[in-house]
């Protein structure tokens, strides 16, 4: 559940980023080709972001197995 | 209601109502980003006093003239400092009393924080590029509002939903007006907003209403942004953060909730009342100034009933330098919200309308009320959230609240005075009939008062700096070391309702 909410947040804010690329693309005039690369970048920071705290996760997790691990090698 | 209920439960029943996990990170990012605009919105509002003060200091800038910088203060004001803070209390209030894990997962609430603050910062970018609506609080550009409503949409899922997965069977006051708030900024800013844009890539966009019925659209949208943003929201805060801060219950829950219905019902109409003697039909303009009046009764029961809070517990205002700001601030709610009616009526708006009077009323209420309200709950809620024992210091807290009080004094009565001033000079006809004074002449009257005004502003600003090095301290020092908290520090349910 936490993964699919992270997973639905993250496409959605990239086809926001996408749609940021597009107005930048085409934009007629210097505040929408601002803001559709800011749009962009934002994007791009925020799914890295996602990432990163995913993985960080996965980090702490595997710290807290390896100690238990080491523990009940020993009583082997 | 009272403490008893969570005294005498049994310990079985206290175990299971432990607390859930909350999220506590996403109310601590609200917190700093709240402090932080509140810091560059007071500093943008002293430039643009001194602006008015000496024009000459923009130096020809664009950037920095007066016009583009005027919709960065307010945004800067209301969205940046006043919605972060919403956010971050109702975030922290709709999880404590619920007793229930904000809905939708971190991830949900990180695009949140990200999201509102993106908006703020592209919207603010748009105006000082010289790129607005040209319409009073609702000047970004067409595409940055389809960013904010789906920000405010996912902002509604997290709220709701959290409701809808509360383990408490009552909704707490505090939690429906905050949903009113962010229910009725939705339609508002989706209504304001209709507009068809020259073209996908730009920036420029007509607006679907024309002539009258766009003003009238605009300050039904105007009023109501003060109704519910400004006021309903922060009534949220008044409900939840000064009983706890006073350790009693809320002094009526009936009359609570007799606060919520009447006041959003009455709130939504009283907008025509901007557009007096305009080409508004008069009887729409009178229906307005009727609904602003009967406003009086709700908003002073309100009053009534977040100061009656404090039965029994008016000792702890000269310990709680904190609990201060908050009692204070239904103070100025009281005050403002008289001034307000009063203004409205058609008689009185003939002098008001267009003077500094209204820069005066609208400062009593956002700096009395709104900032006020905001400070109190801010300093409850950094030690709880950072795990402090307390604040790094009560003398810089009373600091803070006497020199902001006092440039809210300032600021006020020369905008009063001011105000009045020019609505007497501009309505004045010699014998032969003409006008006595010259608009310019009107414009050099007010000069000492404009001084006056940035000096109540400056003090503001400088007490919020006092409030920072404070908040930052208390996170950081080693006076106010960590504790280790139990469920039982919070007994949240006391104030639910239960």
């Amino acid at each position: 559940m936490k993964d699919s909410g992270e997973i639905f947040v993250g496409l959605m804010v990239a086809a926001l980023g996408f749609a940021g690329l597009v107005l930048a693309s085409g934009a007629l005039d210097d505040e929408m080709y601002l803001f559709g690369f800011s749009l962009a970048g934002f994007a791009l920071f925020f799914d890295l972001m996602l990432l990163k705290h995913h993985y960080d996760r996965v980090d702490a997790a595997r710290a807290e197995v390896r100690p238990m691990a080491r523990g009940a090698a020993r009583h082997d | 209601m009272t403490d008893a209920s969570i005294t005498y439960m049994a310990p079985h029943q206290l175990s299971t109502r432990l607390a859930p996990v909350y999220n506590e990170a996403i109310v601590r990012k609200f917190t700093i980003a709240t402090m932080f605009w509140g810091i560059v919105a007071f500093l943008v509002g002293c430039t643009i006093a001194a602006e008015l003060c000496w024009p000459g200091l923009s130096m020809g800038i664009s950037y920095l003239n007066f016009g583009r910088l005027r919709p960065v203060h307010t945004s800067a004001a209301i969205f940046a400092f006043g919605g972060n803070a919403l956010f971050a209390t109702s975030l922290y209030v709709v999880q404590r009393t619920c007793r229930a894990r904000l809905f939708g997962g971190a991830a949900l609430a990180e695009f949140l924080f990200w999201g509102y603050n993106f908006f703020i910062v592209m919207a603010a970018l748009s105006y000082v590029m010289g790129f607005s609506r040209s319409q009073e609080y609702s000047e970004p550009p067409w595409h940055v509002t389809i960013f904010l409503v789906i920000v405010w949409v996912c902002y509604a899922v997290v709220f709701v939903g959290t409701l809808l997965r509360r383990e408490e069977p009552h909704i707490y006051v505090a939690n429906w007006f905050y949903l009113a708030f962010i229910l009725t900024v939705a339609i508002l800013v989706l209504v304001n907003n209709a507009a068809v844009p020259v073209s996908l890539y730009s920036s420029h966009a007509y607006v679907a209403y024309g002539g009258v019925q766009n003003a009238l659209i605009q300050w039904w949208y105007g009023h109501n942004a003060v109704g519910f943003f400004l006021t309903a929201a922060f009534l949220g805060m008044m409900y939840y953060f000064i009983p706890k801060q006073a350790n009693r219950p809320v002094y009526s829950y009936r009359l609570s909730i007799v606060h919520f219905w009447s006041l959003i019902f009455m709130y939504i109409w009283a907008g025509p009342h901007h557009l007096h003697y305009t080409s508004l039909p008069d009887w729409t303009q009178t229906l307005g100034m009727a609904f602003s009046i009967m406003l009086w009764m709700p908003s002073w029961g309100g009053m009534i009933n977040g100061l009656m809070t404090l039965s029994g517990a008016w000792d702890k205002l000269r310990t709680d330098p904190a609990l201060r700001f908050s009692v204070t601030a239904v103070g100025f709610y009281g005050m403002s919200t008289f001034e307000g009616p009063v203004m409205s009526v058609r008689d009185v708006n003939a002098l008001a309308h267009y003077t500094d009077w209204v820069i005066g009323h609208v400062h009593s209420g956002a700096l009395g009320w709104v900032a006020f309200i905001s400070f109190g709950a801010i300093y409850y809620l950094v030690p709880v959230l950072w795990n402090r024992t307390g604040l790094y210091s009560k003398k810089l807290v009373a600091w803070h609240y006497w020199i902001a009080t006092l440039g809210i004094v300032f600021y006020m009565t020369s905008m009063w005075v001011a105000g009045i001033m020019q609505g007497l000079m501009w309505r004045a006809y010699d014998k032969f009939g003409f006008l006595q004074y010259s608009f310019v002449e009107s414009v050099n009257a007010v000069h000492p008062y404009y001084i006056i005004r940035l000096m109540g502003g400056l003090m503001f600003l400088v007490g919020a700096l006092i409030m920072v090095f404070n908040l930052v301290m208390t996170v950081r020092s080693r006076t106010t070391e960590e504790f280790a908290r139990t469920s039982q520090d919070y007994p949240d349910a006391v104030m639910a309702g239960e």
